[in-house]
C-alpha cells in the first residue's frame, strides 16, 4: 500500500513537471513562408538572411515557375490557408488580389511609407489600389533590342544604334530580319522574348494608340481590342510567323532565351536582365533601343513583381516587417540587383546604377531610362487574371494562323462575359 | 423462427457490415461527397467588391450560361470528337497487340515489356518530351518524315493536328496497359476451343469472330468502360501542350473546367463544367454496359 502510494505521488509529480516544460517549449520563434518565383530565388536568399540576422525571425522560401506560381497562389486562396505569410504579387493583380481579398492591406501596417518618394513612377503606381497600400514593388523591367554581331556581320547588315534617339522601326527590323532568317536552316530573323504574352506584346498596340485593351475603369472590354491600333499591331504580330516566316512557332515563352542563346536568332526584344544568361552563353550580342511603329510613339514594358502580406497570415506583423525590410531598404535593392540584374523598383537603387561608370554603356542605363519614361503600365483591373489569360490565348492562337480580327473579337465577348462578375 | 436463429442471422450481417465498413466510408468520403459538393458548388457564383468574395445562390444559373455560351459548345466538341476516336483506337490496338503477344515464344516476355516501358513514365514527362519531339521546326519527328520525303508538319501547333498529336501520345502512353488486361482475358480462354475449331477447318479470323472476341466479353468490357472513363478526363496534355488550343480545339471540357476554376475564378461554372461531364461519362458508360455485358 505505501509503495502504490510512493509510486502514484512520484508519477503525478513528474507528470506535473513534464507538463510545466511542454508549455515553456511551447512558445517558439514565428517562421515566415515565402512564396517567390524561381527567378528571384538567387537574389533573395540572401535579402531573407540579412532579415532573420536582424529580427531573430527565421524565413522559409518556397519558389516556383511563373504560371504555377501564379496558379499555387489561387489554390491557397480558395483553401483559405493559414501556412503562407508573404506571397509575390505579379504588378498588374494588385488589384485583383486586393478585391478578392487575398492580401492584408499594409496602409495602416506600414503606416511611414511614402511610395512616391521610395519607389519609380510605374512601380509605385502598380503596389497601391484604390487608394491603399497593398503590395510594395521589388523589381521592374524593361525590354530592349538584342542583336546578334555575328549573323549581322554575315548578311551585310549595320548595327542599330544604341541611342534612344535613333531608335529603330518596326518595318526596319523586319526588313532586317527577312535578310538573316533561313527557316530550313534554323536561322530566324526575329523572336519576342515572352511570345504571345499580354505582357510582351501590349507595347504593339499601344505604340499605334490603340490603347491597352481595356476601359479606363478596368471593367468594360468593348471595342478596345478591335480599334485600328490593335487590329494592325496583331496583323504585324501574325505576319512574322505566318507571312514573312521570320520567327518560329511551337517555341513557347520558356524557350525563346535558350534560342537566341544558341545563336540561332538575329534579333530578340527581351528582357534586359537577360543579358545574365547571354553573358554566360557566350554569343556575341549588342543591345539597342526596343523598337517602335513608324508615326506612332516609343512604348516598352515595364513592372515587375511586389510583395504583399498573405490575408489568412497567422504572423501579419512579422510578414509586414519582413515585406517592408526588403522593399523600403536601398542597399537590399543594389544587392539584388548586384545578383541577378533585374532592375530595382527603390529610387535610391535605381540611381546608383546612373551613377555607376561601369553602367555608362550598358543596357542597364537603357533599360532604367525606359522605364521611367516610354514604360506603359498594363490595364487596371480586378479582373486581370481572366483578362491575361484570355488575351495570351488569342494571341497564341494569332500566332498559329487564326485571323486577327475573328480572335480578337471572339476574345472580346469571352472577356465581356468574364468582367460581368466584378460589376 | 426461434431468437436464437434470429440473433445468429443479425450477427452474420452485422459482421459483413463490420469488415465492408472501412472501403464503405472511404466510399463515401473520397467518390461520393465530392460529387455532391461538385454539384453544391455549382449553384453558387462569386461575387468580388469589397475585401471578400461572396458566394451567392443562383440555382441553375451556371447551367444556363453554359447553355448559351459558344466556349463550352466548341469545348463539348472537342470532348466529343477526342472520344469518338481515342477510344476505338486505344482499344483497337490493345486488342491487336493481345492478340499478337500472346504466343509464348521464347523473346515474348522482353517484347512485352518493351510495350510496357511508355506506361511506367510518368505522364508529364512523356508529354513534355514528345512536345519537343513534335517541335514543327526542328523535332525528331519532322526530322523522321523528312526522310521519306514529307514536309515538315505543324502538328500541336495546328487546328487540326493537335488533337490526333494528343490522341498519339495518350495512346502511346496507355494502350500496353489495356493490353495487359486483354491478354489476362484471352490466356482464360480454353485451348480446346480453338483446337476444335481449327479441326473444322476455321479460319484464324473466325476463330477470333467466334471464338476470342465473344470468350472476351468480360475483359473488353472492363477495358472499354475504364479507357472511356480516363480518356473523358485526359487532362495533362492539354495542359502541358497547348492550353486547349490551337484555336480551342483541344479545349476539351475537363480543361475548361480546371480554366474556369483556376484560370477565371468561376468556380461555379467549373463544377457545373464537371457535373455534366460525369453525367455524360455515366451515361455512355451504361450504354456500354448494356451492350457489352456478357450474356448469361
Amino acid at each position: 500500500m505505501k509503495l502504490n502510494k510512493l509510486l502514484v505521488s512520484i508519477f503525478t509529480s513528474a507528470a506535473v513537471l513534464i507538463s510545466c516544460l511542454g508549455t515553456a517549449t511551447a512558445q517558439s520563434q514565428p517562421k515566415i513562408k515565402v512564396l517567390i518565383g524561381n527567378w528571384a530565388a538567387p537574389a533573395l536568399s540572401p535579402a531573407f538572411q540579412a532579415f532573420t540576422k536582424e529580427t531573430g525571425i527565421e524565413v522559409v522560401a518556397e519558389d516556383l515557375p511563373f504560371r504555377d506560381l501564379l496558379k499555387k497562389i489561387e489554390i491557397l486562396g480558395k483553401a483559405e490557408a493559414t501556412d503562407v505569410d508573404v506571397i509575390f504579387v505579379d504588378a498588374p493583380l494588385t488589384p485583383s488580389y486586393a478585391e478578392r481579398g487575398l492580401l492584408l492591406p499594409l496602409s495602416d501596417r506600414l503606416p511611414n511609407i511614402n511610395p512616391e518618394q521610395l519607389w519609380a513612377p510605374a512601380a509605385a503606381n502598380s503596389a497601391m489600389w484604390k487608394g491603399k497600400l497593398w503590395a510594395p514593388p521589388l523589381t521592374n523591367s524593361s525590354q530592349v533590342l538584342f542583336y546578334n554581331k555575328e549573323l549581322l556581320d554575315k548578311a551585310g547588315i549595320p548595327y542599330p544604334s544604341a541611342s534612344l534617339e535613333k531608335r529603330l522601326t518596326w518595318s526596319e527590323v523586319v526588313d532586317n530580319a527577312r535578310k538573316v532568317a533561313k527557316p530550313e536552316a534554323g536561322v530566324w530573323g526575329f523572336m519576342f522574348d515572352q511570345v504571345s504574352r499580354y505582357y510582351q506584346l501590349q507595347v504593339l498596340p499601344e505604340s499605334l494608340g490603340g490603347g491597352p485593351g481595356l476601359s479606363k475603369d478596368g471593367l468594360s472590354v468593348t471595342g478596345q481590342l478591335t480599334n485600328d491600333g490593335w487590329i494592325k499591331a496583331f496583323t504585324f504580330y501574325s505576319d512574322l510567323f505566318n507571312k514573312w516566316k521570320i520567327s518560329p512557332k511551337g517555341v513557347s515563352a520558356s524557350e525563346t532565351v535558350n534560342l537566341f542563346s544558341s545563336g540561332k536568332v538575329a534579333y530578340f526584344v527581351g528582357l534586359e536582365a537577360r543579358t545574365v544568361d547571354f553573358d554566360k552563353s557566350g554569343i556575341k550580342y549588342g543591345i539597342a533601343p526596343h523598337p517602335y511603329f513608324t508615326g506612332g510613339k516609343a512604348a516598352t514594358p515595364t513592372n515587375a513583381w511586389h510583395l504583399g502580406v498573405w490575408k489568412n497570415t497567422k504572423y501579419p506583423k512579422e510578414a509586414a516587417e519582413l515585406v517592408r525590410f526588403i522593399t523600403t531598404n536601398p542597399k537590399i535593392a543594389i544587392q539584388s540587383f548586384e545578383i541577378d540584374g533585374r532592375l530595382p523598383s527603390h529610387k535610391a537603387a535605381l540611381k546608383f546604377i546612373d551613377d555607376q561608370p561601369k553602367f555608362a554603356n550598358s543596357g542597364k542605363r537603357m533599360a532604367a531610362s525606359e522605364a521611367a519614361n516610354t514604360g506603359v503600365v498594363r490595364a487596371r483591373t480586378p479582373a486581370f487574371l481572366e483578362f491575361e489569360e484570355l488575351l495570351n490565348n488569342a494571341m497564341e492562337d494569332i500566332r498559329n494562323g487564326g485571323d486577327p480580327k475573328s480572335v480578337l473579337s471572339e476574345t472580346e465577348t469571352r472577356i465581356t462575359s468574364a468582367l460581368r462578375r466584378y460589376r | 423462427m426461434s431468437s436464437l436463429l434470429v440473433h445468429r442471422k443479425y450477427k452474420g450481417y452485422l459482421t459483413v457490415f463490420i469488415f465492408l465498413a472501412p472501403a464503405f466510408i472511404g466510399l463515401l468520403a473520397f467518390r461520393a461527397y465530392p460529387v455532391f459538393l461538385a454539384l453544391w458548388e455549382s449553384m453558387y457564383t462569386a461575387t468580388y467588391g469589397g475585401a471578400k468574395a461572396k458566394m451567392i445562390f443562383v440555382g441553375f444559373e451556371n447551367y444556363q450560361l453554359l447553355w448559351e455560351d459558344i466556349i463550352f459548345w466548341r469545348s463539348v466538341k472537342a470532348t466529343a470528337l477526342l472520344t469518338l476516336f481515342i477510344n476505338p483506337i486505344q482499344i483497337g490496338l490493345a486488342l491487336g497487340l493481345a492478340l499478337l503477344l500472346q504466343r509464348s515464344t521464347p523473346l515474348i516476355s522482353i517484347i512485352r515489356t518493351l510495350f510496357l516501358l511508355p506506361v511506367g513514365v510518368a505522364i508529364p514527362i512523356a508529354t513534355v518530351v514528345w512536345g519537343l519531339m513534335l517541335n514543327p521546326n526542328n523535332g525528331l519527328v519532322n526530322s523522321f518524315l523528312g526522310v521519306f520525303g514529307i514536309p515538315p508538319q505543324p502538328f500541336l501547333t495546328s487546328e487540326t493536328q493537335a488533337i490526333w498529336a494528343i490522341i498519339a501520345i495518350a495512346s502511346w502512353k496507355g494502350v500496353a496497359l489495356w493490353m495487359l488486361f486483354l491478354l489476362a482475358g484471352l490466356q482464360d480462354i480454353p485451348k480446346i476451343y480453338y483446337e476444335a475449331a481449327r479441326i473444322d477447318g476455321a479460319k484464324i479470323w473466325d476463330q477470333i469472330r467466334y471464338i476470342t472476341l465473344p470468350l472476351l466479353r468480360r475483359s473488353l468490357l472492363f477495358v472499354t468502360v475504364a479507357d472511356t472513363a480516363i480518356n473523358f478526363v485526359l487532362f495533362v496534355p492539354m495542359f502541358i501542350l497547348t492550353q486547349g488550343g490551337p484555336r480551342n480545339s483541344t479545349n476539351v471540357l475537363m480543361f475548361e473546367a480546371y480554366r474556369s476554376g483556376f484560370a477565371f475564378q468561376d468556380y461555379g461554372r467549373s463544377m457545373a463544367i464537371i457535373t455534366i461531364l460525369t453525367v455524360c461519362i455515366l451515361i455512355i458508360i451504361g450504354f456500354q454496359i448494356k451492350f457489352l455485358r456478357p450474356k448469361n
